[in-house]
């Protein structure tokens, strides 16, 4: 045995000189974004990279690419909020009870705190913030192409159906973007903290929208009703959200190992116990699954011209 | 530019050719590969952690954490299957369903945690489980059991986020992540329920300076803090400091 770990230490020993310790490469990335002009390089940004979540494209981001996706969104939700509360020139407030419009404004409050936040982050690394973009929330792209909401900026419900896939778009392609940022402690925390508040928002959100009538629960749910037609974008959102399958290496890299939830577990404890494809629902309920930062910046995009 | 690449990615490439190569070279045999993964494990042979006379010792490692957040789960599978199975006078139909839906999420974290830790699991040597104590939560009335959900929510969100930087296989985190939104779904629901719009209220998402819009963290330490009151046990999590 004593051999074999020789061979395990050796192995570490070779990889150690090959690349710094993941403090200095901390360091570093830390000095780098703090020199002003790094944004000319974006390379210089480069932040951990993670594995590809399906073969085909890798998906490399920066850490400056990650603050704008998260400023974008940011941006795009207070737009939406706004509007819908009358606080944009020109779009007349949507017909939400006062109780639903106070969840709003916590909700666009802290959109606008958002933007301010990673604005600053964004122009403190040395990058400039990108113009403002033109938003159609019909999704007619300013009547170019037939709306996919017409009725957006005077149904409350459509409003917040829209909110909804939005807010659970963000919650999927945050935690992807988490891998991107690892290196940086600072970063990490702040997407974790944004995402369990992006999670906050789409929950009442859903509880809002199930008080008026939909079948939707606070959580994403294979029960809930579908959103819109397959393959569309905003359907995509929730693409793959039913699995029920999770799996882990229990060592950086090594052989994957699938959670036993369908065979072994002992989770099936209600009285009578549920049918084995309706545990498995309540599996897929309990586990939001990450995207790529593609399936939001696609919805962002039908709203955006 | 050449620097961070080589460190962030050609880096951990080369490392885990030059484990394959090393591994590969020698013999196809699984007590080798188990050395090799786990060379840095037999430094320190203490199981993970312990209850002894009382006292449970979170270790400093991706057990230490997973450890954690089971005690977690086996508090909130628990705390949900009491209120399922005596519910308060006043719940609703959609108060119990709700409930029903949070003790299997719940009983799945549970099971979850207990399957990845494994021999690792800080009871897997007990002969009993810990027994939970709910008495600092008014568990009678609708209104007492939302509450209690949601500061118990509140502080599993809080929790996993100080967690979520301090693991360090990145399976794990991934894991972690999906459960952490989850758990912030029921944490807005249970406090829209025990107060409407409380939702992302300032006690859990700051609104002024450096920290607005960000969601409640919470350190391993404060975590075993807010969690003693429950436990039958002396938490100690300062190892997870360190991390």
């Amino acid at each position: 045995m004593d051999f074999l770990n020789l061979l395990a230490r050796l192995a570490d020993l070779d990889s150690t000189a090959a690349a710094p310790q993941p403090a200095g490469a901390r360091r570093a990335a830390l000095g780098r974004l703090g020199q002003a002009g790094t944004a000319l390089l974006p390379g210089l940004l480069l932040g951990a990279l993670s594995q590809p979540a399906t073969a085909g494209t890798l998906d490399t981001r920066t850490r400056l690419d990650v603050l704008l996706l998260v400023r974008q969104l940011a941006a795009l939700g207070n737009e939406l909020h706004s509007r819908a509360l009358g606080l944009v020139p020109g779009y007349t407030a949507l017909p939400l009870t006062a109780a639903e419009k106070t969840g709003i404004q916590v909700i666009r409050e802290q959109e606008v705190q958002r933007v301010a936040l990673v604005s600053q982050l964004i122009t403190d690394g040395g990058a400039t913030l990108p113009a403002a973009p033109r938003y159609d929330f019909t999704g007619s792209q300013n009547g170019a192409r037939a709306a996919l909401y017409p009725d957006i900026q005077t149904n409350p419900d459509t409003y917040l159906l829209v909110a909804q896939v939005l807010k659970d778009a963000a919650v999927r392609v945050y935690k992807t973007q988490v891998e991107f940022v690892r290196a940086d402690i600072y970063l990490s925390e702040l997407l974790l903290r944004s995402h369990t508040v992006e999670a906050r928002h789409a929950s009442h959100l859903r509880t809002l929208r199930r008080q008026r009538g939909a079948t939707v629960k606070s959580w994403i749910s294979p029960d809930d009703a579908p959103v819109g037609t397959t393959g569309t974008a905003v359907a995509r959102v929730y693409a793959g959200e039913s699995n029920s399958v999770q799996a882990y290496s229990a060592a950086d890299n090594g052989a994957l190992t699938s959670v036993p939830f369908n065979s072994t577990l002992p989770i099936n404890v209600a009285t009578p116990p549920l049918s084995p494809e309706a545990i498995l629902r309540k599996v897929a309920e309990a586990f939001d699954e990450p995207a790529n930062a593609v399936v939001a910046t696609d919805v962002a995009a039908l709203f955006t011209y | 530019m050449a620097d961070l690449a080589d460190t962030s990615f050609s880096g951990r490439a080369l490392r885990r050719r030059t484990f394959l190569r090393v591994a590969g070279a020698t013999a196809a045999s699984s007590a080798l590969v188990l050395a090799g993964c786990n060379d840095k494990k037999e430094d320190n042979p203490t199981p993970t952690p312990e209850v002894t006379t009382g006292t449970l010792t979170f270790k400093g490692d991706d057990t230490g954490i997973f450890n954690l957040t089971y005690l977690l789960a086996q508090i909130q599978a628990d705390f949900y299957q009491k209120l399922v199975t005596t519910p308060p006078a006043d719940f609703t139909a959609a108060d119990k369903e709700a409930f029903v839906d949070m003790r299997d999420h719940a009983v799945i974290y549970r099971e979850f945690y207990k399957s990845v830790l494994s021999t690792n699991a800080y009871d897997s040597n007990l002969t009993k489980a810990l027994e939970f104590n709910f008495t600092p939560y008014t568990l009678t009335t609708r209104k007492g059991v939302y509450e209690a959900a949601s500061k118990l929510e509140d502080l599993g969100v809080g929790a996993y986020n100080g967690l979520g930087r301090r693991l360090r296989n990145l399976s794990y985190l991934r894991l972690l992540l999906k459960i952490a939104s989850v758990k912030a779904r029921h944490a807005a629901f249970v406090r829209d329920q025990a107060e409407p719009n409380s939702f992302a209220g300032p006690d859990v998402v700051a609104i002024t300076g450096s920290q607005a819009s960000l969601d409640t963290v919470k350190t391993p330490v404060e975590v075993a803090t807010l969690l003693s009151p429950l436990v039958p046990a002396v938490l100690v999590a300062d190892n997870l400091m360190l991390l």
